[in-house]
């Protein structure tokens, strides 16, 4: 994980505190479709991997085995930047051809 | 040129202005000077800075500590203290600009003018050094990441500094 992520994650988003976004997002209808057919290849992919899956040899500067005690790096968690978040605005519309969101949020000091 | 994995990123970067049709967005960005200083020691490690710090202070200004290796001199170590310029506005203000108000001596002015077009060589497309300030220009700096398509997308684009820490304010339009 980069660095940079680690210690955001590592400082529970201290570091974003004060940060605010303001206005309309509009996504058109075909980024989304875009988007949902990459996230249903993503999904039959990863479901199919297990099955298809074929060991690969070692590279060659792979000189320390996996150590089970070492600090896993974890993945974000949406739910701690979640919990900073003051939501005082948004909505939700479709209009021709795009998405629409209206935001008003901020991290909490 | 694809610059993720994701063909909706790259669908997102290559058509921008079609893509957010509609958007009109302000971010308000304060970046601690903790987090300002981890971003800067994620930087490359084949570089010939040997330690960058950053230090905003609450006059609108902030401190950059800076050991290199520069040509001819060998190693220096400077402390330098930078103004924030205008806002960036599109298209009449393309540079996000920092004047040096403390920090060089006139033998550093002297040398920095004297290799002008070795820095210039090294330095990324869009960001310029000279004696008296640090130039980026927002649009070759995009192009030369291969983002140039985001640059119509921006309205304005300024950078101030409190204690210990610098605000970005980003306001993004497409039409």
């Amino acid at each position: 994980m980069h660095p940079v992520l680690q210690h955001l994650m590592d400082t529970n988003f201290e570091d974003l505190s004060g940060s605010r976004v303001d206005g309309r997002i509009a996504v058109s209808d075909d980024l989304i479709n875009l988007g949902l057919h990459e996230v249903v290849a993503m999904l039959t992919k990863s479901s199919a991997a297990p099955a298809g899956k074929t060991e690969s040899p070692a590279p060659e500067s792979t000189p320390t085995p996996y150590d089970s005690t070492e600090k896993k790096a974890a993945t974000p968690d949406p739910k701690a930047l979640l919990r900073k978040l003051d939501v005082e605005k948004l909505q939700y519309r479709t209009e021709t051809g795009r998405t629409v969101l209206e935001i008003a949020c901020s991290v909490r000091k | 040129m694809p610059v993720t994995d994701s063909t909706t990123l790259n669908a997102l970067v290559s058509q921008p202005a079609a893509a957010l049709a509609g958007t009109d967005l302000q971010i308000h960005l304060p970046l601690t000077r903790v987090l300002l200083n981890e971003v800067l020691a994620a930087r490359p490690a084949n570089t010939p800075v040997r330690e960058l710090l950053i230090d905003p202070n609450d006059r609108n200004r902030f401190r950059v500590h800076l050991t290199a290796q520069a040509p001819i001199v060998g190693t220096v170590s400077r402390q330098i203290l930078f103004a924030p310029g205008m806002p960036v506005s599109f298209p009449d203000q393309p540079w996000l600009e920092f004047r040096i108000e403390e920090g060089l001596g006139f033998f550093d002015r002297s040398l920095i003018s004297v290799l002008q077009g070795q820095i210039e060589r090294r330095l990324p497309r869009g960001i310029e050094l000279s004696s008296k300030n640090l130039r980026i220009h927002i649009p070759g700096l995009l192009t030369h990441l291969g983002y140039q398509r985001l640059v119509p997308l921006i309205q304005s684009l300024e950078i101030k500094s409190e204690a210990n820490r610098l605000l970005l304010n980003l306001h993004l339009k497409a039409e």
